[in-house]
């Protein structure tokens, strides 16, 4: 059957991989929170069947736990909370940033580039979804960049989580998942930043009726 | 069961007691009394199997390390070796740890229902652990971590007392000093990985000739520094005398005792163990170090009135001591004479064990005096050998062992270190020879200084009439604080008087760091004369004068019986110049007991002084004179405050990166990580 075959496999990783690195530049182009939530809830499903895919044509069972995680959590949990923060605190459901659209995604070419250029000494030809490890260094890239460029806190915590979402890509494919036990401690950290960001976000936004972090420059000393 | 388990039992015993005196304290500090007794009886008994285990390490004729507790971790394994060295170093901590954890039953008893006493117990038991893990890491990354404990504890332990902010800042002054150190050693540490390429310290062993001569002399100085620190070493020793008087007292004499010697141990391990045969300009260093070390420290204790701070200078001068015996040592290693080496090393060692024991004990004798009289200012003192006989009597053998006056411990290895000195003069040459009688000369007038300072320390506190209500109203300690002191002072006589049967426990030790055991050479008939690698070259023996003024004691009372039956005797007062009664006006003080020193040492203290009269209609009818005298704190002065300035004003010129805006912050992390990836892919 064709599900049996390693090459459709490979394909399949490559292809979701690509999938994830054009919500991540969707993302950046996007100008509307709530819509870059839901992006962000699209991109942790195809990262939680990639997952799942590596687990089945490898035969390591403990990614589907993690997989499993994935779409409970980041697919589902997370952007429900997120958009629970964005209604009650939002003035305004744009997101601001320093630079404009065109530039953000000229500069995330150019981030890709570097991941492509990085990762090259690692990719052996005969590796499944090979690819990958370039799109991973990509993402974290571009969500560090994602974090840096935006105003608001919290699409801050969503460029945190979409870098995150390279991390977890850049073990699954470079090693065929972690130990079980290392995965489950990154969901834990991330879980626990994602909370204690929502609690300063209600923080912030009652002490300085804004969310725009540029704000926090008062607290210099 | 054979005697290598007995000895991974005893040690495991110890360090699980210390980890449970330090969980139990914790867990009853609500019931302060049950947590001090707990917590320091689980110390005591830490203490006391320690001693076993370390001796036993000792004994063993063969010295290859024992594997006493191997424990992995992602990444590093770690573990937990006893060999000579830790052994002997185990020894002393766990010596003076039993004693001082004796003492701290009663002297805790003090900060009942004031402060934490659960704390305090636990703090305690919790450096003595990772004290002794520091002397017994077997890898460079889990010494480091020890290491830090080490100063964490300690550091929480000297601001125990955190309402004065005098407190505060000297556990601050602490705290940045210890962390400047382990930077060094870090560093150090470093090197040594680059070219063993494990953290091991089995793969350490002589790999000196391994590194680039620059690399080499790199990690000697920043050892130096690092472990430096720690010691104590002038002119890193400025934290010293501001952490240890506002400790409480059991805190300082262990810090005193061991803590400062876990930079000696660092030292002797580096030195000895890793880098191989040193260059001649390190022994030096080290030695004339040392010596410099010895007499600052001797002569700013001589002009202190502060009687914790005044046994804090001593420390500086007997870590001086040491030192002078590590660097000859080493002088003699990179000449080639191994026996040599090993004398000097051992003098070094003993003078180590020695400083533990008789300054652990005037530590607690002066906490003693602290807790009656709630003082440590020595001119409000006085009189106290009437109120505290016992104390007094402990204090006064502590002075004797320091000044290294026969019988006492101190005189063997100060007469040890001469001897390594002297012989020194005799087996180099040009220059070099110079160095070995003009430190030894050093050595010579720190030791009299420092017995005219203990004489000031004894005879003003203890001796004469109270200066103060406080004074007055002293009372002699508790039966557990005086336990703790005879424990010391009977380990002060017995190495005294018995260095025959301590110093085969040296042998090992010295074997492993350079390649002798020179004991039985040591030891001449049957064990009554210490020599000096010969009869002919120097000898001496404590015992036999011990035993010949026993035999003479009955002299003079029988001349005296025999001859002046026939004298008149009367008793009468103290001649008082014919005034109504003595005052304790008319005492001595220790201002003016060191003014002939303060003047003769004028181009080192830079005294400054004062005077401002008060008087009414005319200056011949002086109504109060107002009398104050500084010396100059020649090192934060000339090196520490412009060191200070520099920092600061650097810290201001590079402040613009703080410009409080996440989204730099995020940029500049970008920005390296960009950068490394980057420079990974050119390179």
């Amino acid at each position: 059957m064709f599900y049996d075959d390693i090459q459709f496999g490979t394909r399949m990783i490559t292809l979701m991989a690509a999938g994830m690195l054009v919500t991540q530049l969707l993302i950046v182009g996007q100008r509307l929170l709530p819509t870059s939530i839901r992006l962000f809830s699209l991109q942790s499903f195809l990262l939680a069947c990639l997952a799942n895919t590596v687990a089945y044509f490898n035969h390591a069972r403990h990614i589907y736990i993690a997989a499993f995680l994935t779409l409970l959590l980041k697919v589902i949990v997370m952007p429900l909370f997120l958009n629970r923060i964005v209604k009650r605190t939002s003035e305004t459901t744009e997101v601001q940033s320093y630079l404009n659209t065109p530039v953000s995604i000229l500069i995330c070419g150019g981030l890709t580039l570097i991941g492509y250029m990085v990762a090259h000494p690692f990719i052996k030809p005969h590796q499944r979804g090979h690819s990958t490890l370039a799109v991973a260094t990509a993402l974290f890239l571009m969500g560090f960049f994602l974090m840096m460029n935006r105003r608001k806190a919290i699409s801050q915590v969503l460029g945190l989580l979409t870098a995150e979402n390279g991390l977890f890509l850049a073990a699954i494919s470079l090693t065929y998942g972690m130990p079980l036990i290392v995965e489950l401690g990154i969901f834990f950290d991330v879980l626990i930043a994602v909370m204690i960001f929502g609690i300063l976000v209600y923080r912030i936004s009652e002490i300085f009726d804004s969310l725009d972090t540029s704000k926090l420059r008062r607290l210099r000393g | 069961m054979n005697s290598e388990s007995i000895i991974i039992f005893c040690f495991q015993a110890c360090l699980c007691s210390y980890l449970g005196g330090a969980i139990l304290s914790l867990v009853l500090d609500r019931w302060q009394k049950a947590a001090n007794l707990i917590g320091f009886s689980c110390a005591v008994l830490g203490g006391l199997v320690g001693c076993v285990a370390s001796i036993l390490v000792l004994n063993r004729s063969i010295f290859p390390s024992l594997l006493v507790w191997p424990f992995q971790m992602p990444l590093f394994t770690f573990s937990i070796h006893l060999d000579a060295l830790a052994g002997f170093f185990v020894l002393v901590i766990s010596l003076l740890g039993l004693a001082i954890s004796i003492y701290s039953l009663g002297y805790a008893a003090q900060y009942y229902g004031i402060k934490n006493v659960g704390a305090l117990g636990a703090f305690y038991n919790l450096l003595l652990l990772s004290n002794t893990l520091v002397f017994c890491a077997g890898n460079a990354v889990f010494f480091l971590i020890t290491w830090e404990m080490m100063s964490l504890f300690a550091y929480l332990l000297v601001s125990f007392e955190h309402e004065q902010p005098k407190t505060r800042q000297a556990g601050i002054l602490f705290f940045i000093m210890s962390h400047i150190g382990t930077g060094c050693l870090a560093i150090g540490f470093l090197l040594l990985f680059k070219a063993a390429g494990t953290f091991n310290f089995g793969s350490f062993h002589r790999i000196g000739p391994q590194l680039s001569s620059l690399e080499l002399n790199a990690a000697f100085l920043l050892f130096l520094a690092g472990f430096g620190v720690k010691a104590g070493i002038i002119p890193l020793h400025i934290w010293l005398p501001e952490a240890h008087p506002v400790a409480p007292t059991n805190v300082s004499a262990l810090m005193s005792g061991v803590l400062i010697k876990s930079g000696i141990y660092g030292l002797a391990r580096v030195l000895f163990d890793f880098l191989g045969t040193p260059p001649v300009w390190w022994g030096v260093t080290v030695l004339l170090l040392g010596s410099v070390s010895a007499l600052l420290g001797v002569l700013y204790a001589l002009v202190e009135h502060d009687l914790k701070r005044l046994l804090a200078f001593h420390s500086i001068e007997n870590i001086g001591i040491i030192l002078m015996g590590l660097g000859s040592s080493l002088v003699f290693l990179s000449f080639d004479h191994p026996v040599l080496a090993a004398l000097a090393l051992i003098a070094g060692l003993y003078h180590t064990i020695n400083h533990a024991c008789f300054k652990g004990l005037l530590f607690l004798g002066a906490g003693s005096v602290l807790h009656a009289t709630r003082t440590r200012n020595m001119e409000d003192l006085g009189g106290l050998i009437k109120k505290m006989p016992g104390t007094a009597f402990f204090f006064l053998l502590g002075s004797v062992a320091i000044s290294g006056l026969p019988p006492l411990n101190g005189f063997i290895s100060e007469w040890l270190t001469y001897q390594s000195l002297l012989q020194g003069f005799g087996s180099t040459e040009k220059l070099l020879r110079l160095i070995f009688p003009i430190t030894g000369a050093l050595l010579a007038l720190t030791a009299a200084l420092a017995a005219a300072c203990f004489v000031k320390a004894l005879g003003i506190t203890f001796l004469a009439l109270p200066r103060s209500r406080q004074a007055e109203q002293a009372h002699e300690s508790s039966g557990s604080m005086q336990a703790g002191m005879a424990l010391l002072a009977l380990a002060c006589v017995f190495l005294g008087l018995f260095p025959m049967i301590f110093l085969p426990m040296l042998d090992s030790a010295t074997q492993q760091l350079v390649g002798q055991s020179i004991s039985s050479q040591l030891i001449a008939a049957d064990g009554w004369l210490l020599t000096a690698l010969g009869v002919e070259k120097g000898s001496i023996s404590t015992l036999g004068m011990v035993s010949l003024f026993l035999v003479l004691l009955p002299l003079p009372v029988a001349l005296r019986l025999v001859f002046s039956r026939q004298a008149k005797h009367e008793l009468g007062e103290t001649w008082d110049c014919g005034l109504d009664q003595l005052t304790p006006q008319m005492e001595y003080t220790a201002t003016a007991y060191s003014k002939p020193l303060r003047m003769i040492f004028r181009a080192i203290y830079r005294p400054r002084r004062q005077v401002q009269a008060d008087f009414e209609v005319s200056r011949y009818f002086t109504k109060s004179i107002r009398f104050e005298t500084h010396i100059e704190p020649t090192f934060e002065k000339l090196l520490y405050r412009p060191l200070n300035r520099a920092i600061l004003r650097l810290s201001r010129r590079i402040r613009w990166v703080q410009i409080g805006s996440l989204n730099a912050y995020l940029f500049y992390i970008f920005l390296t990580l960009l950068a490394l990836l980057l420079w990974e892919k050119v390179y």
